[in-house]
């Protein structure tokens, strides 16, 4: 019983992570997205002034 | 910037998560067989199903987009591609947590383990397809013609185990005469499948915004060489 308690939490612990490690990779990619996105904006701002 | 409906999503997901929890670890029986073991079943079926409906999304999308030529339904597309990955990947590393106790090995190359790497493999190309691709128009129809062979690809993994003899376990579900579960194992295997449908959802709101950035960033920046 304790030992396939075991593989129960190996597998509850890999799915969760999975889908932690994606939600962590989501928050860091929308950051570099918004970054990139204002610095780009704005450089077309500027440009049109010009 | 949070909206108020994506804390909503996020409360209602997070409730459904912990009650699928409560049924998967406390309230429903243990099998007599497996015991505790086959609790895995859980959270290992349910995101298979989530995986194959992110493909009919994506397939849907994709066959809209050819038609429209409307690059909102391309971003739906690859976005709910994406999770499909994520899905896909969280059904193809628990099985072997399972496999490993009742048969003694972590992984056989039998038609339905195969035919699940091999949609796996699908899900990676077409992602890799995407960032492979730098024409947009060029890009998003060859992504939506990858959706079909995906769909084909779920459709084989659901009947792999009805079609040949495989180590994996016969379906339960649909199975025929002599199959079926216990219903309190049916209504928990249906509310898990139905919080990681929230999920996927929740998720898909937020990879949709990400993609629909992408699209301004690629045309700012086609702006920017143009000025």
């Amino acid at each position: 019983m304790e030992e396939n308690l075991k593989w129960l939490w190996y597998a509850f612990s890999v799915a969760w992570v999975i889908h932690l490690l994606y939600v962590v990779t989501l928050g860091r990619r929308e950051a570099k997205l918004r970054e990139e996105l204002e610095a780009l904006r704005s450089m077309v701002e500027d440009r049109g002034k010009k | 910037m949070k909206s108020q409906s994506d804390w909503i999503w996020a409360g209602v997901t997070a409730v459904m998560m912990v009650t699928a929890l409560y049924l998967t670890f406390v309230w429903v029986p243990m099998e007599r067989t497996m015991g505790v073991v086959q609790r895995i079943f859980y959270f290992h079926a349910p995101p298979f199903f989530v995986a194959a409906i992110a493909i009919v999304v994506s397939l849907v999308a994709g066959i809209r987009f050819l038609v429209t030529r409307d690059f909102r339904f391309d971003e739906l597309a690859v976005a709910s591609a994406e999770l499909g990955l994520v899905f896909e990947s969280m059904n193809l590393a628990t099985g072997p947590f399972w496999a490993r106790p009742v048969w003694g090995i972590w992984w056989t190359w039998d038609a339905r383990l195969t035919s699940a790497f091999v949609l796996w493999l699908m899900f990676v190309g077409y992602l890799i397809l995407r960032r492979a691709v730098d024409e947009p128009t060029q890009r998003a129809v060859l992504s939506a013609v990858l959706t079909v062979f995906q769909a084909v690809g779920a459709v084989i993994v659901y009947l792999a185990n009805r079609l040949w003899r495989t180590q994996h376990p016969q379906p339960v579900i649909a199975g025929g005469q002599g199959s079926g579960l216990h219903p309190d194992m049916w209504l928990t295997f249906v509310f898990c499948t139905a919080a990681f449908m929230v999920l996927y959802l929740c998720l898909l709101r937020h990879t949709r915004r990400l993609e629909r950035m992408r699209r301004e960033i690629e045309g700012l920046r086609r702006t920017v060489h143009s000025l």
